[in-house]
């Protein structure tokens, strides 16, 4: 029971914070925001002003008016440009280490702890 | 002739470092005199060349010896005075042979102060220290040499990138360099401690004012790092999680949880060991990091060198150091007195443990997010970017527990607290915490509701930091620093949550209105500089009350050719005016950016209230 309420309340965490992302309720630069600007180095659409970054930003308002939703504008992005665009890499079989082995780490760390430590 | 100064001075150095390297074994065996003047002289010699060579190459950009091949790639006569003598360390040569002075300083320093310990000790340290300054002197000998000579010699150079002409950017590198630096220290004498069987309390007090050295250094070498990239890279953004930040960020979390290990090791001698494979490992990712940045092998704006080979040879040397470091650690493993006794799991000394843990967790987050793409391309070819989306999910969650334990962790007592005693005081700050936050984000909006358990904690770290500075327990330093941090989250998430952006495509005598603000294109005006011609806007920000001109450029420097813009900010308590323009390919039109960052300037505040902690102690130590 204790460990449903616990993956369940990390879960609601992970699922929740997005804070810099929520402050700016437009959806174009919310989008933008996570993709990389394929042609700049180290800079995402939304920060970019070249030739790729303003056509990527029509690009989205136009999917944005054809009443795509988030999840479909970034599948087609994907499949058009590759997993290397979004900035947010999905959970799949090649990036499950990526995700989980901080968290194994951590879990791991925190046993050693409770090992080295006495209650009473 | 600079050039062959240079040169030979370098060369003497190696020359140095490979006498003394042979010697070191000798004297170790000798056990009864103080480190002889020998080597005394030879280190001496050694720093004295590698100043010589440093200034050299300086002088060289001084007076724009274009003869020198890095200053012919890296200056122009026209540039500013001032951009002149930092471009000296603005290159990938240049960089690293300030690398190798700090290096050779810093081991001098400490063989001056460490005059009262152990002889073995001391010897073995410089041991350590002079296969470092080796690596790095054959490095740039023989794969970066700074002082190339052309011929014939052109008349012009080619000029430095001009977003790296800036006052922070021209000290942020060499701020850094000594925090990345000093962790060199860390790393020899740990090893050095390791072998004399001396890793204990007065090796705990000896090596602190090091960590704390290099863990100031750091902390304002990305501070200027992250001013720098506010107002000039034009995002209005101070973190990018970039490849680059992040590298200098590992280290920041590692030396931070060594210094609160060698505390412990300090006060109560325990957690040897782990203190040990700290210094090892801090050293190894500063190491890194100058690895990573230096090999182009990031996909980073910051990546301004690009040479594969230098990469495979810093590769080659970080993985002999590291070999060899996990080899004396097994084989000396056993020489670390173990007397541990199980702490009580309220105790300080499980606070530390805690506080460690956190730390581990969020450079586990940073590194992995940060090596794991490059691992991914090679092993099946799949390219993937881990953006500032992948840290947020990962640290935010493990943040608020971290804040909530920080609160409590340095009020606990040593060894055993009382369990049963229920804090009182605590117990009230936290309930206000949650007061203010439900206010607060009910204030902002409802939409928030989510991030309530971390402004909860966010503010409840917060209260009990300033009401620690009435408690006489604790000493001044840290409560500074642990304010200071609190702070620091704190402004962060206010200036994340209320900061407001607006963006349109204006031309001049344009008005636009958002919030209830106007903003005016008054005016477009063209100015020479020295060595760039600028754009310089004029818009007025006026709301029913007051109004302010913000004054942004666009800049395009001769050479090389490139176009900045540079973002005009007025900064007050409450919070940033942030307003930047670009040029557009239709005529008459700019994309003009107009931010309100509120507390922005806490942000800044607060990292240097942090490494304030850091140097008060220091200075309340030696004085």
């Amino acid at each position: 029971m204790k460990i449903k309420i616990l993956v369940l309340t990390i879960f609601y965490f992970i699922g929740s914070f997005n804070l810099s992302y929520a402050a700016n309720s437009e959806k174009v630069d919310q989008i933008s925001k996570n993709l990389r600007c394929l042609i700049c180095q180290g800079q995402s659409v939304y920060d970019s002003q070249s030739d790729f970054a303003l056509s990527m930003k029509i690009l989205i308002q136009n999917k944005i008016d054809e009443g795509k939703n988030d999840e479909q504008i970034y599948d087609f992005l994907k499949s058009k440009y590759g997993e290397w665009i979004v900035y947010d890499p999905e959970i799949n079989k090649n990036t499950v280490l990526l995700w989980v082995l901080p968290l194994i780490l951590f879990v791991f760390g925190g046993i050693l702890i409770l090992r080295k430590v006495s209650i009473k | 002739m600079l050039n062959q100064i240079g040169n030979y001075s370098l060369y003497i150095a190696l020359l140095s470092s490979i006498i003394i390297i042979i010697q070191s074994p000798i004297l170790l065996n000798r056990n009864n005199i103080n480190i002889s003047g020998r080597i005394f002289s030879l280190i001496s010699i050694q720093s004295l060349m590698i100043i010589i060579s440093f200034f050299a190459l300086i002088i060289g950009f001084i007076i724009s010896d274009f003869s020198n091949e890095t200053v012919y790639n890296n200056s122009h006569t026209s540039k500013p005075f001032f951009y002149k003598i930092s471009g000296t360390w603005g290159n990938h040569e240049g960089s690293l042979l300030l690398w190798l002075l700090v290096l050779s300083i810093f081991l001098l320093i400490f063989t001056i102060t460490s005059k009262n310990l152990s002889n073995k000790y001391r010897i073995l340290t410089l041991f350590f220290q002079e296969i470092i300054i080796l690596g790095f002197l054959l490095f740039i000998l023989f794969t970066s040499n700074p002082f190339m000579s052309l011929f014939p010699i052109p008349n012009e150079g080619s000029g430095l990138n001009p977003i790296l002409q800036d006052p922070a950017l021209a000290i942020h590198p060499p701020i850094l360099y000594l925090g990345y630096v000093g962790t060199s220290i860390i790393f020899s004498s740990s090893l050095a401690a390791l072998i004399s069987g001396s890793v204990n309390k007065s090796w705990a007090k000896h090596i602190k004012n090091w960590v704390l050295v290099s863990w100031i250094f750091l902390s304002i070498g990305i501070l200027l790092g992250s001013i720098w990239a506010y107002y000039e890279l034009g995002w209005g953004g101070f973190w990018f999680w970039d490849p680059v930040e992040n590298v200098s960020l590992m280290p920041w979390f590692c030396l931070t949880a060594l210094f609160h290990t060698i505390l412990i090791l300090e006060k109560r001698e325990m957690f040897h060991s782990w203190a040990v494979i700290l210094s090892i490992t801090t050293f190894s990712l500063s190491m890194s990091g100058t690895f990573l940045v230096r090999s182009g092998i990031l996909n980073s704006i910051h990546t301004f060198a690009n040479d594969p080979s230098r990469g495979v040879f810093i590769l080659c040397f970080l993985f002999i150091l590291i070999t060899l470091s996990i080899f004396i650690y097994f084989f000396y493993q056993n020489k670390i007195k173990n007397n541990f006794t199980k702490t009580h799991i309220v105790s300080k000394e499980t606070a530390v443990l805690v506080n460690n843990l956190f730390m581990m967790f969020f450079l586990s987050v940073v590194l992995i997010g940060t090596v794991y793409p490059i691992f991914l391309e090679v092993v099946n070819n799949d390219k993937i970017s881990v953006g500032p989306p992948f840290y947020h999910k990962l640290i935010v969650p493990f943040l608020i527990p971290f804040l909530i334990f920080m609160a409590i962790g340095p009020n606990l007592n040593w060894i055993k607290d009382k369990t049963n005693k229920i804090n009182l005081q605590q117990l009230l700050f936290f309930i206000l915490s949650i007061i203010i936050s439900f206010i607060f984000l009910k204030r902002v909006g409802i939409s928030y509701l989510f991030s309530l358990p971390l402004f909860i904690a966010s503010f409840f770290l917060f209260f009990i930091t300033i009401k620690d500075f009435s408690v006489k327990k604790t000493n001044l330093s840290q409560k500074i620093s642990h304010f200071g941090f609190s702070l620091f989250i704190l402004s962060v998430l206010v200036n994340g949550v209320l900061a407001k952006e607006y963006s349109s495509n204006m031309k001049v005598g344009d008005e636009r209105k958002f919030l209830n603000k106007t903003i005016k294109f008054e005016s477009l005006k063209v100015n020479e500089s020295k060595n760039y011609q600028s754009l310089e806007a004029n818009f007025k920000i006026s709301d029913k009350n007051n109004s302010i001109n913000l004054k942004p450029e666009v800049r395009v420097y001769d050479q090389p050719q490139t176009i900045t813009s540079e973002a005009d900010i007025k900064s007050t308590l409450y919070s940033d005016n942030f307003l930047v323009f670009n040029i557009l390919k239709n005529d008459g039109f700019y994309n003009v950016r107009y931010q309100i960052k509120p507390f922005m300037i806490w942000i800044w505040i607060s990292i240097i209230l942090i490494s304030f902690g850091g140097i008060l102690s220091i200075v309340k130590k030696n004085g």
